[in-house]
């Protein structure tokens, strides 16, 4: 291992240029960090990194000006899930979307997340495919960042002897563009504590359920004050604009407020209000501003509904206790 | 640049030179002769081409072969001995559960892995789990129903032991 970063890089170096002859992909596995930092320093713009590869093997592939493959879906530094000082909890990007579903510490910190990884590609695709790709490929259209951007979240990268934070939202740039250095891999996302009773919901309108990208999404995160309405809401939309959106117009409409028909028609259409969309292969920018307001109005009664239930079984074992 | 990767396919040993490129489904198909893997879409989006790396399903179309040195593989082939079906491909072709046969490998290691992780699974987590294969002759109900008698026999098979 210690090895890694260098006799394999001139072999990488050597065999690129015979690539330009006979359209040659170098590959090279990493399993450090370290080694992964130190490798982009010298051949960054020349590498793709590959974590689980899900997204590469589809459509056009970029080997003509990407021609050394560095697979770092080994590199155990990447996969780890702490909770810090503060109660941050620390989410190692190279985590497959399925392994972010199945843990346990997830489900109790950041349900959100794991509802929006649970809605990403298939099982197939699930199983494969990292966090760290889909930030990394910064899709408009990626279900984990709406998730993550109304979890406050922060992204920590790795850089040759350096490390730098986001706000998630600030590390974006553009659609497929991100803040990344040449030498810089994402390492983790830091998703600071929150106190109170959380309700969440993440939805996303596409083609089928089983297996589909976005054409929009709905991510919304929220504490429930009272019986009845929602405090500190948080609401994200996803394939609606070059970039993921948090929506303040939506969150204003709903802070504090109970959760009636006319309150949530109102949110809705402050959501297609605020959404920015485009026609494109998936879908046109007409439906995308329509079905935000739809997903949003769904997610909300669901809320509402959920709501009326738990206050319903707290009145009823109120009841219970006087009768005793 | 040709890699050298070790696979154990169906608890068989075995080494390829790969392009640093090529997909499982080509090493399984082209190099391991392994063709019950089917190719459907090529992108990920049909499930013909699952296979178990690993005991989790996936679309072997979306992975490249180098990735993965050392891990393992099971494909249809290694359902079933020779000359006679599994429990699950027997039911498969009791409930009707196959006509044109092309996604009939992929669904079968996707029911598999559900009934890894499932004891006694829900009709909705076995429709949750073969949600990423599509089937355009029979629709799904039959395979549905095929891996749920899969699953209650083999819990009488658990339960006897």
């Amino acid at each position: 291992m210690k090895s890694e970063g260098g006799p394999k890089k001139q072999d990488g170096k050597q065999r690129r240029k015979r690539r330009r002859a006979h359209v040659m992909v170098a590959f090279i596995k990493l399993t450090l960090l370290e080694a992964v930092t130190e490798f982009l320093w010298s051949d960054g713009p020349e590498s793709l990194l590959i974590p689980g590869g899900s997204d590469i093997l589809v459509g056009p592939r970029p080997f003509t000006d990407k021609h050394i493959l560095i697979d770092i879906s080994q590199v155990t530094e990447l996969k780890k899930v702490t909770v810090g000082a503060g109660g941050v909890l620390s989410v190692g990007v190279g985590l497959t979307h399925q392994e972010i579903v199945d843990h346990p510490v997830i489900r109790r910190r950041a349900r959100l997340l794991q509802l929006a990884c649970g809605r990403v590609g298939s099982i197939q695709i699930r199983n494969r495919g990292t966090l760290g790709g889909n930030l990394g490929n910064a899709s408009p259209a990626g279900d984990s960042i709406p998730a993550l951007a109304c979890l406050d979240a922060r992204v920590v990268v790795a850089g040759r002897s350096r490390r730098r934070e986001f706000d998630l939202l600030s590390f974006f740039t553009g659609p497929g563009e991100t803040a990344l250095q040449v030498d810089e891999v994402i390492e983790s996302v830091q998703i600071p504590e929150r106190e109170g009773r959380s309700v969440a919901f993440f939805k996303k309108a596409g083609q089928r359920r089983g297996m589909c990208c976005s054409k929009a999404s709905v991510a919304l995160l929220a504490r429930r004050r009272s019986p009845k309405s929602l405090s500190d809401v948080r609401v994200a939309l996803g394939a609606v604009a070059p970039t993921v959106l948090r929506i303040p117009e939506v969150e204003q409409v709903l802070e504090g407020r109970r959760l009636t028909p006319a309150v949530i028609r109102e949110a809705a259409e402050a959501c297609s209000r605020a959404a920015n969309p485009i026609d494109d292969i998936r879908s046109t920018a007409d439906y995308r501003r329509q079905v935000v307001g739809a997903l949003l109005t769904e997610g909300l009664f669901e809320i509402a509904d959920h709501m009326q239930l738990l206050e319903q079984r707290r009145r009823s074992a109120k009841r219970r206790g006087r009768r005793r | 640049m040709k890699i050298t990767v070790r696979l154990q396919i169906n608890g068989a040993e075995a080494r390829f030179e790969v392009d640093s490129t090529e997909r499982l489904v080509d090493t399984l198909r082209e190099k391991a002769g392994l063709t019950g893997t089917k190719v459907g879409c090529g992108i990920g989006e049909c499930g013909a081409c699952s296979v178990l790396l690993d005991g989790k399903v996936v679309s072997a179309c979306l992975v490249l072969t180098a990735q993965v040195d050392g891990a393992k593989v099971a494909t249809v082939e290694g359902l079933g001995k020779a000359g006679e079906l599994s429990d699950l491909q027997g039911a498969f072709v009791r409930e009707g559960a196959i006509q044109c046969g092309y996604c009939t490998p992929g669904m079968l290691m996707a029911a598999e892995a559900i009934l890894a992780r499932y004891r006694r699974p829900t009709t909705e987590q076995i429709r949750k789990g073969i949600s990423g294969n599509l089937c355009r002759c029979t629709g799904y109900a039959k395979i549905v129903s095929a891996i749920r008698k899969t699953a209650g026999r083999r819990a009488i098979q658990r339960s006897g032991r």
